[in-house]
């Protein structure tokens, strides 16, 4: 038996062949931990959401009352689009998932990032033609702060109860829409181009982000050791 | 050799027959440790002092006023039905996430049956959270001295519509199972209350009563106070939401590998028998008329709710005549007899003045609060009738105690020139507006006293511009304004007039003037 018969590759072809490999096994990790998120799922939900405030738009669906009640099902819409981002944070492998790699925070960063802006897209496709209390500015707004605020539950409650987190807020912000309230924090109750509640809308998804990526969604009763 | 013959026969233990509802018990009490609704319960809790609790205590310590925005409009179950939803939904679909579907199907117990033990913990636990809650805030409204009754029946509509999203929410999630099943059953709860209001609020009868949220015309001041809270539309209510809850739980039951044969047939039944009971509800919600006393269900109606709830009048006086409350309004008596004080002092003497004021139950009105119960003059001696239940009383919805005096001596002195129901002739307009003046109310004020809220359709309609052929109005523009136009300027000289001789003058007129036969240009 010799190895007379076997061939070399040409030069450089073995320094590209594991790039190429590196880059498809990269998509792949990507689309395996999407698909371990359900994330496809949740794009469709969120696609949903946005063919639901088009028909509530168009439909004059509004809550009878002043201008404030005319935001109700809008927010309602993206409290439901928040929940959906947040629930995808949960994952059923635990300690094994975490112990998997350095590219753990990457994922769970672009994953959030990435259906946001789904839903985002969704919702502004859904509002065009609509009359849509404050716009795309007002619901790129309250879609990241609610978002961030789903976020932040998962990091504190874990990824399954997640939704309550938006929908706490939309509690708040209903008692803050009915008295007229005009702190930030309630920021959807506030004009779009609110500077303070622009940025306490964003600093809350940037915080719930940071944490979902730094963290993780709170697993069992145990909180994951940074990554 | 056996021992056969000699063995003693051993009988069937005489606890097997009971063995079925220890075996059901020790399934929920297993259920009930480890259900994940306690843990969503103190977040509920949050909510339901953020939402529920703290706005109300800005109302007047009266039961009907304090709960109209907790119980009225149902936001006691928009702060739980939707988290109950979701977690209920959560637990519904645990057996699929956990991957056990296949191991607990083939186990004794039909799936069926394990599964209506799981949604009972979620129920009981989600139940009694909120009667809890409820219990709690009712005892904070007791020691507050809240006057008047609990709306019990509206506590009753809540646990029902707690029961009926749990069992949605469980359903969804026993049917759908996936991560996404809470929050999209949270969040279809969160639609349905929002559609609910949209649909309450601009709906005064019909089947749109039936929904919780809705307080056109059923939840009103008289209630608790000069009557029973009627019960008729809250067992409607029950009955729609149990159908709901029912027909949920026997969805669960109809597929293939929720039991044999004849359960699924029973979960048909059970099913329909759901349907049937919440089409009922909505049926009779339908049939609702608005009564004195609130909405009335024929069907249902029971004559005894119509009954007055007797009391003791608290009295104090007034220039002289004896002003009388409820004593659920004893807190309201010195406001109300500062308030009626001068303009009792300017028709003192005169005939048909009030020897007594006494407050009356108002009518229901059918939208969301009692509007339009105008006070009278009636009877011999004269009694001022008032149903103050109309009124902003202090602290209700915004009102402060001079907006409450003020609309008080407008009530009054629109009662005393006898102008009814109606704005009145130019002529009761401008005594109208000369004794108002007199009683503190300047002639710059009145316009906005006249377009309160809350006050009978004529001090709007007063506001209009004059019909033509009937002289002018106090105000020449819809809306509040500058108190210019004939009629103004007739009470100015009336008002101008020395108070003896403004009293000599309404004496001998106030028969003319009660009539409508008096004219602007017979004032002085």
């Amino acid at each position: 038996m010799t190895a007379a018969g076997i061939h070399r590759p040409p030069p450089g072809a073995a320094e590209a062949r594991p790039a190429s490999r590196r880059a498809l096994a990269t998509l792949r990790l990507a689309w395996l931990y999407l698909v371990s998120r359900r994330a496809p799922a949740a794009a469709g939900l969120l696609a949903a959401l946005g063919a639901l405030l088009r028909a509530a738009l168009h439909g004059n669906w509004s809550v009878a009352g002043g201008p404030a009640a005319q935001q109700v099902l809008p927010l309602v819409i993206e409290t439901g689009a928040a929940a959906v981002i947040a629930v995808t944070t949960y994952g059923p492998f635990g300690d094994t998932e975490r112990a998997t790699g350095r590219w753990l925070p990457w994922l769970r960063l672009g994953t959030a990032l990435l259906l946001t802006a789904v839903a985002a897209g969704a919702l502004a496709a859904g509002a065009t033609g609509g009359h849509l209390p404050g716009g795309s500015l007002a619901l790129a707004r309250n879609l990241a702060g609610m978002t961030g605020t789903g976020l932040l539950a998962a990091a504190a409650l874990g990824g399954a109860f997640a939704w309550t987190g938006p929908m706490a807020y939309w509690l708040i912000t209903e008692s803050a829409l009915t008295r007229s309230w005009t702190t930030p924090w309630t920021w959807p109750a506030r004009p779009p181009h609110d500077l303070g509640a622009a940025l306490c809308a964003y600093g809350v998804f940037a915080a719930g982000t940071a944490a979902v990526t730094l963290l993780g969604a709170r697993h069992s009763s145990r909180r994951p050791a940074p990554e | 050799m056996t021992a056969a013959t000699s063995a003693p026969v051993r009988h069937q233990p005489p606890h097997a027959s009971r063995s079925v509802p220890l075996t059901a018990a020790r399934l929920l009490r297993l259920e009930l440790r480890r259900n994940p609704m306690p843990w969503i319960l103190p977040l509920i809790a949050a909510a339901f002092w953020f939402d529920s609790y703290r706005p109300s205590t800005t109302q007047p310590p009266i039961w009907v006023l304090r709960t109209f925005w907790n119980m009225g409009q149902g936001h006691t179950i928009i702060d739980f039905g939707p988290f109950v939803a979701g977690v209920a939904a959560w637990a519904g679909s645990r057996d699929v996430r956990r991957g056990i579907a296949d191991l607990v199907t083939v186990t004794a117990r039909s799936r069926w049956a394990a599964q209506l033990a799981s949604w009972a913990a979620t129920a009981i636990w989600a139940v009694g959270g909120y009667l809890v809650f409820v219990a709690v805030m009712f005892g904070v409204y007791a020691h507050q001295g809240v006057q008047g009754s609990p709306p019990w029946w509206w506590v009753a509509v809540g646990a029902a519509a707690v029961t009926a999203f749990c069992a949605a929410g469980f359903a969804v999630g026993a049917l759908f199972p996936s991560r996404f099943a809470a929050p999209l059953a949270a969040f279809g709860a969160f639609l349905v209350m929002a559609m609910s209001s949209r649909t309450g609020f601009s709906h005064t009868s019909g089947w749109a009563l039936i929904l919780p949220t809705n307080s056109n015309g059923n939840y009103q001041p008289p209630s608790g106070i000069f009557y029973p809270y009627l019960p008729d539309l809250p067992i409607a209510r029950v009955m729609f939401l149990a159908g709901i809850a029912v027909a949920a739980l026997g969805l669960i039951g109809l597929p293939a590998g929720a039991g044999g044969p004849w359960l699924r047939r029973t979960a048909a039944v059970v099913t329909l028998a759901g349907v049937v009971a919440a089409g009922t509800g909505v049926g009779l919600a339908g049939t609702a008329r608005l009564g004195p006393h609130g909405m009335v269900i024929p069907a249902l109606h029971d004559a005894a709710s119509d009954r007055p709830i007797r009391y003791t009048p608290v009295c104090g006086q007034s220039a002289g005549v004896a002003v009388c409350l409820n004593p659920a309004y004893r807190q309201f008596l010195p406001d109300v007899t500062a308030a009626l004080r001068p303009v009792l002092g300017e028709v003192a003497g005169l005939p048909g003045g009030p020897v007594r004021a006494t407050q009356v139950a108002g009518a229901y009105s059918s939208g969301e609060g009692e509007v339009g119960a105008p006070m009278t003059i009636s009877g011999r001696p004269p009694v001022l009738r008032m149903p103050l239940g109309s009124l902003n009383l202090p602290g209700a919805f915004g009102g402060s105690t001079a907006q409450f005096a003020q609309q008080l001596k407008l009530l009054s002195v629109h009662a005393f020139t006898g102008a009814g129901a109606g704005p009145g002739t130019p002529a009761q307009q401008a005594v109208q507006a000369a004794l108002l003046q007199g009683a503190g109310v300047p002639f710059s004020a009145q316009n906005g006293v006249l377009s309160a809220v809350g006050l009978p359709s004529w001090a709007s309609a007063t506001l209009q511009p004059p019909a033509s052929g009937h002289g002018a109005g106090p105000a020449e523009e819809d809306g509040p304004g500058p108190a210019t136009g004939p009629v103004h300027a007739a009470a100015r000289r009336l008002a101008a007039l020395p108070p003896s001789a403004r009293h000599a003058w309404l004496a001998a007129h106030l028969g003319a003037l009660r009539s409508g036969q008096l004219t602007l240009a017979q004032l002085p």
